[in-house]
């Protein structure tokens, strides 16, 4: 039985200072928005180039799965089957690319691209497998995405085994970088932005779209609405289960291109053990998108404040500081804990992991 | 009270009209907007709506009049294409229709306004207005939001609506969703607006005002059937009024020419006493007592200022007052809810200020709480584990940390029958009833807990008359039995009808304690705006005194 006493609640300093920091990210979006970009620039001008290309490339498979994760969770879809999609995609771009042959065309396309097709298709069936369980048999929602994720961490190794001997396949040749003419030559971010890899352009691209469709057209207001208040959709005359198989799908497409992208640009091969080589990066891809309230933006700008820990812990490691890598491996990890500690203000779907069936009340 | 020959109400059926001095309305050939012919809807072990036939007249407000649970909401979903029913014919402006889903409803010009609004609360007024209707721009690229907000525009001018397009809904009152909600009917070209229990969430102004844009609505052609299981309102408003009961119609009347007892007793079946009767009955010892009980809000704030009273046993003692004067920290002070700050509780001849809410309950407390969704019942559990909350730990129900279901499901059948509980499922989950049905069983739990108090706030808010004045006499019953009864209610009559005492609450403080046969009803409003009785010189008078 609940019991109300009147005024209880102690305030510790500590959760005091949480507290203001978190007012005051809320009362002031501007502010907020302008001191990021200050810390961006400043970053950019006080950082190695390595350093930020192999963040912008390390980025990739968490913006673009947090941005499909985004509009799952949006409909009501909670779909932490992410990691699994990003490790399927992954696997399947390379083992296509192998199999038509490395650094070939087949058809006309290059085999790279084919290899984004196929691993995108394949995402795109785990995530239907994964909508087909929720919405039509009701399964609860977080054991299947972490059905989906277990099934992925066991399935690609194993056909890894069949296929290469071994759960790390071969390596293939990576995406080449694509330069922009003129826009590469603007100072500060043209090489950053204008002279990369076509993942990083598609991520890029990726989240305009993904905020665009999200926020200016009638299926993201459904997604929305489906989220928060499914019977209004409903009754609206909206079917919300259609709504919700798209999004779910989408959260495919989005998840499939992270792991491709991440497959064949940034690595260029498959490792299957252990985690794999996505190790946790569709679960960073969660806080990430929980760290920036389901904004698609927001969760770009996330992803690099992730992949930049993630690429500052390869350059500490290089420097040789004697601090065991195991400890240094958390960071990303104990990041994501502190900073979704500070930001207060994610404000969850309101039917978000609930079963919706039209008619029952 | 009524006519010679009223009251023949044996029930046969449909035809068996009751002959009471109400006015049957002809409307055969009248122009129909909506003419629903003969619909049966049938739910597992229930008939929701036996062959009901409703015609409604273009242009007019048109009343749909019943008892919680006697079929209105499911008739109206079938016309809305949310059921689909069994048997019978939807005609909507002469033509034959079949609704597989709301959208051909609104396909078909109906708009429906649910008693819980349908509403996106994190989205704004006009991304709800045009949801699942959203028109676009750039081949279907791009929501067109230009072209919203002049559609609102031109809207709200022509029916002198007033809102924000760009408010988001849940900063914008009760009152002003609602009018959301017509909006969002109007725009997608609705031109029969169907409203459920349009006043359940209003206050008294916001009713004013719902009144007004239904009379502008119907000005300008628009047809409205609301539904309603209150007397006034459908007398008030409506140009027509159509009664079911338990699923039946019992015919189509005219307001103009039908009194309230006629309209109450079809509505029920029954002769209903509008008000109820009480006896003074011999108190005993007191059962409760508060000496300078002072509680804090939430925020901190004072809210009850020093509050002494007395409750006997074989006494009602009511609490009046307008809504947030204290009333409910004071009624959670004693029922264990809230920690007073200051003052002592006695119960029975114990201090129990510090007692646990259990403990309470263990020595024969029952608590009709305010808010019985919130409070009151576990809305997804079913009646049979509502019927046990607050005795789960008694030997009745419970030995040796098991629950003995089958006992606990023979007392929850029991509330249902006794209390009139519709449909009469113990199985379906608290939620899937109405408001009535809901406060029905929960004041059945309390009343048959065998209480020595009991703490009733509210106990007929949304509850229908023939229920209400069940509970009525089941308050007074247990009052005869010795039972001590402390009432907190906002309706007047109520309050006073039942009443031994009464005592006016006003920021905090008893305004007056009077015998409530001894004051009119705008002396009483006047307590409760906060204007003390002439030569009144005590600040704090005590109810424990005063007799």
């Amino acid at each position: 039985m609940a019991v109300t006493r009147g005024p209880t609640t102690e305030v510790t300093p500590m959760r005091n200072a949480i507290h203001r920091a978190r007012t005051s990210l809320e009362q002031r979006p501007l502010a907020a928005a302008v001191g990021g970009v200050a810390v961006f620039l400043l970053v950019l001008w006080t950082t190695p180039a390595s350093w930020q290309t192999s963040t912008l490339r390390f980025a990739v498979p968490i913006a673009l799965a947090a941005i499909g994760g985004i509009f799952a969770e949006k409909s009501g879809v909670i779909n932490i089957g992410i990691e699994g999609l990003l490790i399927v995609s992954a696997f399947s771009a390379i083992v296509v690319v192998d199999w038509l042959g490395d650094g070939g065309a087949t058809a006309g396309l290059p085999n790279l691209w084919w290899g984004m097709l196929i691993g995108v298709l394949v995402s795109v069936l785990f995530a239907l497998l994964f909508a087909v369980v929720c919405l039509e048999f009701e399964a609860d929602q977080i054991i299947a995405g972490l059905a989906v994720w277990l099934i992925s961490l066991g399935l690609a190794p194993f056909i890894s085994r069949i296929l290469f001997d071994s759960p790390n396949t071969v390596n293939i040749t990576r995406f080449e970088n694509v330069t922009v003419p003129v826009l590469s030559e603007i100072p500060l971010v043209g090489y950053l932005l204008f002279d990369t890899e076509p993942q990083v352009y598609l991520m890029l691209a990726g989240a305009v779209a993904g905020w665009y469709l999200l926020s200016r057209t009638t299926f993201g207001r459904w997604v929305v609405a489906s989220g928060e208040n499914p019977k209004a959709l409903d009754t609206a005359g909206v079917d919300v289960r259609k709504v919700r198989y798209a999004a779910v799908l989408l959260s495919g497409v989005f998840a499939g291109l992270g792991g491709a992208g991440f497959g064949l640009g940034t690595l260029g091969t498959f490792a299957g053990t252990g985690d794999t080589v996505i190790n946790g990066r569709g679960f960073i891809a969660i806080a990430t998108y929980l760290l920036a309230n389901y904004h698609p933006i927001g969760a770009l700008l996330g992803s690099f404040l992730f992949a930049g820990l993630n690429s500052m812990q390869d350059v500490l490691q290089a420097a040789g500081y004697a601090i065991p890598t195991e400890l240094i491996r958390t960071i990303p990890h104990m990041t994501v804990i502190v900073v979704l500690v500070f930001v207060g203000r994610t404000r969850l779907p309101d039917a978000a992991g609930d079963h919706y069936e039209s008619g029952d009340d | 009270m009524s006519e010679p020959g009223a009251g023949t109400t044996d029930g046969t059926g449909p035809t068996a009209a009751v002959e009471t001095n109400t006015a049957d309305l002809d409307v055969t050939n009248s122009d129909l907007a909506v003419h629903l012919d003969g619909i049966t809807k049938r739910f597992p072990g229930v008939v929701a709506n036996d062959d009901v036939d409703l015609r409604v007249e273009r242009g007019t407000v048109h009343a749909l009049l019943g008892e919680n649970g006697a079929g209105k909401t499911t008739l109206m979903n079938v016309l809305y294409g949310l059921y689909q029913p069994d048997e019978g014919r939807v005609v909507v402006d002469g033509e034959e229709r079949t609704f597989d889903s709301p959208r051909d409803a609104i396909d078909a010009g109906i708009g429906m306004i649910h008693q819980h609004f349908m509403l996106v609360d994190p989205m704004t007024v006009a991304e709800n207005i045009a949801l699942g209707n959203e028109p676009t721009k750039w081949f279907g690229m791009a929501v067109d939001r230009d072209r919203i907000d002049r559609e609102i525009r031109d809207l709200c001018d022509r029916y002198g609506f007033e809102v924000d397009p760009d408010a988001t809904v849940e900063d914008v009152s009760v009152g002003v969703q609602q009018r959301v909600e017509i909006l969002k009917a109007l725009f997608r070209g609705a031109d029969v607006l169907i409203l459920d229990e349009p006043t359940a969430v209003l206050t008294p102004q916001e009713v004013e005002g719902l009144y007004d844009v239904l009379e502008e609505l119907t000005d300008q052609g628009k047809t409205i059937i609301f539904i309603t299981h209150k007397l006034e309102e459908a007398t008030h408003a409506a140009d027509a009024i159509t009664v079911l009961r338990d699923g039946v119609s019992v015919g189509t009347v005219d307001p103009d020419r039908t009194d309230r007892e006629a309209l109450a007793e079809r509505m029920v079946g029954r002769e209903v006493i509008l008000e109820a009767d009480s006896d003074p009955v011999e108190t005993g010892d007191t059962v409760l007592s508060t000496r300078d009980v002072t509680v804090e809000d939430d925020r901190g704030v004072e809210v009850v200022s020093g509050i002494d009273l007395d409750v006997r046993a074989g006494e009602i003692l009511g609490i009046a007052g307008v809504d947030g004067n204290g009333q409910a920290e004071l009624i959670e002070a004693i029922t264990g809810l809230r920690i007073p700050d200051e003052g002592t509780i006695d119960y029975a001849g114990d201090d129990i200020t510090a007692w646990s809410r259990r403990r309470r309950i263990e020595n024969g407390m029952a608590y009709i709480p305010e808010d019985r969704q919130e409070r009151g019942l576990v809305m997804p559990f079913d009646l049979v584990e509502n019927g046990v909350l607050g005795s789960q730990r008694s030997g009745r129900f419970a030995s040796g940390g098991r629950i003995d279901w089958a006992g606990v499901r023979d007392h929850a059948e029991e509330i249902i029958e006794t209390y009139d509980v519709r449909p009469p499922d113990a199985t379906a989950a608290a939620r899937s009833f109405s408001g009535g049905n809901q406060q029905k069983f929960i004041a059945g739990r309390e009343f048959e807990r065998d209480p020595s108090l009991v703490v009733a706030t509210h106990p007929t808010r949304g509850v229908d008359i023939g229920s209400t004045e069940f509970i009525h006499d089941r308050l007074l019953e247990l009052r005869r039995e010795g039972v001590a009864v402390l009432l907190v209610s906002s309706k007047l009559d109520e309050i006073r009808s039942l009443s031994d005492r009464l005592a006016v609450m006003y920021e905090g403080e008893f305004i007056d304690v009077t015998d409530p046969d001894a004051v009119t009803e705008e002396e009483l409003g006047l307590r409760m705006a906060g204007q003390r009785p002439d030569g009144e010189a005590d600040r704090h008078p005590n109810p424990g005194e005063s007799r």
